[in-house]
């Protein structure tokens, strides 16, 4: 009488064991996040691996946004919002109130839905990040700017127009020079909160593209609406509702296999 | 399973469905017919089989193209997409289901009356009765998302493929005992070999079944018992 076996090696399966030899590079650790009275995370823990794009996707007002943001304190500007847990960025809790709120700043860049270039030159639109940190010679700077632009696949387009406003870039473009922005401060991990939603296909591909490219480099968390982007770019996925993380795992494993009904049913359109 | 919160989503997924559904029942209808018509000779039966294969492939095709617009349409994930491609990967087999079918029928018009041992006949139509049962319980694991009824027909294929092996052995030893019985046992041991590969089919479909429901793929090896590769006859055997 033979048995069934069920194929342990499959694409999910070899995903799966890859995290385990991933280092984690943030640590989230019972983490609740208030607006005024409203809790809108609710003791959160998550692991974000070393140089692996995690995409958080759930409905609307499910806190994904929130959690992204409490990454690199943004949220402090507003005195009403507070989160209190842990978020352990290389073993250093963020949301200690000994951080430089500025330095994390730089280690943790953002990038957000709309583009958002200074509205200067698209060489000082690099230059005055890296200008806030570091003293550099000119010509250093100059290499500086051109190597962010370069990796964020703008160069080509931007060489011969330097000195012209960012804001006469397209939107897709000035997307990129947001991006270039964030990496020519060399930072550990990269936030993107939907960065492509207001972009058209040709210029979300390049984008999605430059974050295939960035993975070598960056720790990437990326907040997207759109299932397929997310199935498409990330090696993790984090599905949230209701200030929750209802299932985290890798990504071919929850757009072809989730375990919870609830993952399910809102990757496929059922949820209601 | 909940709706979609586009409705059309879920008549296009059942469309996929139902055509599947229909081919079954054509498919089921053409296999015991076309060894119905081999046993009794029945011509007119085996063209009615033959005649069927048409409207099996319009539905094959119809299939592929509805599920390759799903796709196209609305990127399917997860028990959306599996369902999809399962509908893609079973209307394949049972079109080809269909084809052996229609084989055996060629096969009956060909030897038309002569003479079939009846003990090799018996057999055959116990063959058949086997796969027919496979066929209508993986369709129905099918219909009904059951895994343990499809891993239930993947494991029976077994007894199938041991059938086959004694049929082939029979039909060799008359063809050892009289040179014209040669050419109607070169027949019969097509049929058979139609047979035993529409069971392989029924297997290639609980397969997919599992996949379907569970996500997961089942292990490469089957039960089998096919040792007709292995089979010789001795002259005096």
């Amino acid at each position: 009488m033979s048995t069934i076996a069920f194929s342990a090696s499959s694409a999910v399966g070899k995903n799966a064991a890859a995290s385990a030899d991933v280092p984690v590079r943030i640590a989230v650790r019972n983490l609740n996040f208030h607006y005024g009275d409203f809790r809108s995370l609710k003791d959160i823990s998550l692991d974000f691996y070393d140089r692996q794009v995690t995409a958080l996707i759930g409905p609307s007002g499910c806190g994904k946004s929130t959690l992204l943001r409490t990454f690199n304190r943004i949220y402090s500007l507003y005195p009403e919002q507070r989160a209190d847990g842990e978020i352990l960025l290389d073993g250093q809790n963020v949301l200690s109130p000994s951080i430089d709120v500025n330095e994390l700043r730089a280690r943790v860049g953002m990038v957000f839905q709309k583009p958002t270039p200074f509205p200067m030159s698209i060489y000082d639109n690099i230059a005055f990040g890296i200008k806030l940190y570091e003293r550099l010679p000119k010509s250093e700077l100059d290499g500086r700017v051109e190597e962010a632009l370069r990796k964020a696949a703008l160069w080509d387009e931007a060489k011969d127009k330097l000195r012209q406003s960012g804001m006469s870039l397209s939107g897709g473009q000035q997307q990129r020079l947001c991006i270039a922005r964030t990496i020519a401060q060399k930072p550990e991990v990269i936030l993107l909160d939907e960065p492509t939603s207001a972009l058209d296909p040709i210029s979300t591909g390049k984008i999605e593209e430059l974050i295939e490219q960035l993975r070598s480099e960056f720790t990437i968390v990326i907040v997207t609406h759109n299932m397929q982007q997310a199935a498409r770019i990330s090696q993790f996925t984090a599905f949230m509702y209701l200030g929750e993380v209802v299932e985290f795992g890798p990504t071919t494993k929850m757009f072809m296999n989730p375990s919870k009904k609830q993952t399910q049913d809102y990757i496929t359109g059922r949820f209601g | 399973m909940s709706e979609h919160i586009v409705r059309s989503y879920d008549t296009d997924l059942q469309g996929l469905r139902q055509r599947i559904a229909e081919m079954g029942g054509i498919a089921e209808k053409m296999l015991v017919d076309s060894v119905f018509a081999l046993a009794r000779h029945d011509k007119p039966l085996a063209q009615t089989v033959i005649a069927s294969d048409p409207r099996l492939d319009v539905l094959h095709r119809e299939v592929e193209e509805s599920a390759i617009l799903t796709i196209a349409r609305r990127q399917p994930l997860a028990v959306d997409l599996r369902e999809t491609i399962s509908a893609i990967r079973i209307a394949g087999d049972v079109e080809r289901i269909g084809d052996l079918a229609k084989n055996i029928a060629k096969r009956a018009l060909a030897i038309g009356g002569e003479f079939q041992p009846h003990k090799i006949v018996v057999g055959l139509r116990h063959m058949n009765d086997l796969v027919l049962g496979q066929l209508k319980d993986v369709l129905d694991a099918y219909a009904q998302k059951d895994t343990e009824k499809a891993v239930d027909v993947w494991k029976r294929d077994g007894a199938i493929d041991a059938l086959y092996t004694s049929l082939f052995r029979e039909l060799l030893t008359y063809m050892m005992e009289d040179p014209r019985n040669i050419s109607f046992c070169t027949h019969l041991l097509f049929c058979a070999k139609n047979i035993e590969r529409i069971g392989d089919h029924t297997t290639n479909i609980a397969e997919t079944v599992h996949y379907l429901v569970t996500g997961e793929t089942l292990a490469i090896d089957r039960p089998k018992n096919d040792r007709s590769i292995d089979t010789t006859v001795e002259a005096g055997d």
